[in-house]
């Protein structure tokens, strides 16, 4: 069979009805693949937690490429065209982000930051804005408003259920791919590779920065991350909360007398300039489900059918998630 | 022999309806937005102008959400016949059962007035011997200007299926005497099948000479002409 995809710690391989079997190595690497080596067990233990993260995420809803597991260090996930574009969230600052702004390790912050970042060891991953991956057609509008709510709502629960083992959540990242049908979904993995946790009780290190600052002790602490997961018993009712926000306007064609007269009024009053004036509506729909391509199609299916006759109208919406 | 009237909250029209109805020895019954059997039970259906649900949002798009008139398109296939008055005009275009949208008015002025209205040449029963006729009617609307592409226009002219434009006194259609924009004047138009009718000009409040005209009564003797056939 084929190997479609050997990365740094996991090899791909392309199965039928596109599928694939995502193999979990025992390699860990930083700083874009200068460090690297094996450590015995890690393919197993991140294998095992991704699987339990995934189940977790598809039992709360989200649209994610895991199917099922495979044996210790395998698990079958629908293949997805992994975007070039990777989120991070933050609720407290750490790593490059004290180093590129200069500020304190711990900062909490009152609302979760979402960077993107450009997937490119060459570059050094760098950080991009979000209109920057848009324009460059790295992420379309629709999928950046998808990535960054899905990111959220998946912060909202991870922080729960970290905090109920004794574990702060304080960053992760998450990747997202397409199926060939255009579904976005979360793929990759998540495991202590791809998140900072610390002990709620001490601050101490549990994750990946182990490696990365040489503290030793690394497989101990994902083990220990591994076994508080596997001892969770029930799941805590998490309310998700996703809104959409449409903007509905008259198209350009069409004849918009509430506009010709605020316009009129305008330049009566004087105010300089003013070329045109276009009235028209916007609707906030806040939903308690999780955000996901599926929902997405539903707030366009509202905006066709019901908000907006596609006769004169046309409309735009953001899709944003949040407590 | 029964007609059913639409009644939603919001609208007004629907005893104006009844009384000339009533004055033609016809059996009608208020339909409810959920009285999907007893709209099957009709043998033909009209929906009432006035303001369903506040008008909020667009113009007949809350009405057109309930199950009568989620139904109304299995309703019209069975060849019965519609006839959609002002807001009812309205939703008829929102359910698609009828093409183009009303929008606001040029002036933005809600138009309550008298106007006259030349009958075009349709296949329409409703519509039988009306060809050419003036009718003085009135209107009263705040979105009542007929919109669609230039194309769907030029179809909806080859089709004959163009029932009413404003016009002058004299039946002469100039722009001049467009109360609200309405491309090429239209003030109602009939599907192809000619069942259904969708208008914005209020014939119910043309059908006594007392209410100063009885030039829209001939719409619903034509309709229970049909029913009687």
């Amino acid at each position: 069979m084929l190997v479609v995809y050997s990365g740094k710690a996991k090899d791909v391989t392309l199965l039928e009805d596109n599928k694939v079997r995502i193999t979990f190595r025992d390699s860990i690497s930083a700083f874009d693949g200068v460090k690297i080596e094996d450590l015995k067990e890690k393919g197993k233990i991140n294998c095992r937690t991704s699987t339990i993260l995934f189940e977790l995420l598809n039992r709360y809803g989200f649209a994610t490429h895991y199917l099922s597991n495979l044996n210790e260090t395998e698990m079958i996930c629908r293949k997805v065209e992994i975007r070039p574009v990777e989120i991070v969230c933050r609720n407290v600052t750490a790593g490059s982000f004290c180093k590129r702004y200069g500020v304190d390790k711990g900062i909490e912050f009152e609302t979760p930051i979402i960077e993107f970042f450009l997937k490119d060891d060459v570059l050094h991953d760098p950080l991009v804005a979000k209109e920057i991956a848009i324009q460059l057609g790295w992420v379309t509008k629709e999928e950046s408003a998808l990535m960054e709510s899905t990111t959220r709502a998946v912060n909202q629960v991870l922080s729960v259920i970290f905090e109920r083992i004794s574990l702060k959540l304080v960053d992760f990242k998450l990747e997202f791919g397409r199926t060939d049908g255009g579904e976005l979904l979360i793929a990759d993995e998540i495991s202590a590779d791809t998140m900072r946790l610390w002990e709620k009780e001490t601050g101490e290190i549990k994750d990946k920065d182990r490696y990365r600052k040489d503290l030793g002790g690394v497989i101990e602490h994902y083990k220990d991350i591994l076994q508080r997961l596997e001892e969770i018993e029930s799941h805590p009712e998490i309310p998700i909360k996703s809104t959409a926000e449409i903007t509905i306007e008259l198209k350009k064609s069409v004849l918009d007398p509430a506009g010709e007269v605020t316009l009129r009024s305008l330049q009566r009053k004087g105010y300089q300039g003013v070329e045109e004036v276009r009235i028209g509506k916007s609707a906030k729909i806040s939903f308690s489900l999780t955000p996901s391509p599926n929902l997405q199609e539903i707030i366009k299916e509202i905006s066709d059918s019901i908000l907006s006759n596609p006769l004169i109208e046309n409309y735009t919406f953001d899709f944003s998630s949040g407590e | 022999m029964r007609i059913g009237i639409t009644k939603f909250p919001g609208t007004n029209n629907e005893l104006d309806i009844k009384r000339v109805l009533g004055s033609l020895g016809v059996k009608n019954e208020l339909i409810y937005p959920d009285d999907v059997k007893k709209m099957d039970e009709m043998d033909a259906l009209i929906l009432a102008g006035g303001f369903s649900y506040g008008d909020y949002l667009r113009p007949g798009i809350i009405a057109v959400q309930t199950p009568i008139i989620e139904n109304l398109q299995d309703y019209s296939n069975s060849e019965r016949f519609v006839i959609g008055i002002c807001n009812g005009f309205q939703m008829l275009c929102e359910t698609s059962l009828l093409p183009g949208v009303l929008s606001t008015n040029t002036s933005t002025k809600f138009i309550s007035k008298w106007v006259h209205i030349k009958t075009g040449i349709t296949s329409s029963p409703l519509l039988k011997g009306m060809e050419n006729r003036i009718l003085k009617i009135p209107i009263a609307h705040f979105e009542g200007r007929y919109y669609d592409k230039d194309e769907e226009i030029t179809k909806l002219a080859n089709k004959n299926q163009i029932a009413f434009k404003y016009c002058r006194k004299d039946g002469d259609i100039s722009l001049k005497e467009n109360p609200n924009g309405s491309v090429v004047n239209i003030a109602g138009i009939v599907n192809r099948k000619g069942n259904v009718l969708g208008m914005m000009p209020h014939p119910e409040r043309a059908s006594f000479q007392y209410l100063g005209s009885e030039d829209g009564r001939i719409i619903f003797e034509n309709l229970i002409g049909e029913l009687k056939c």
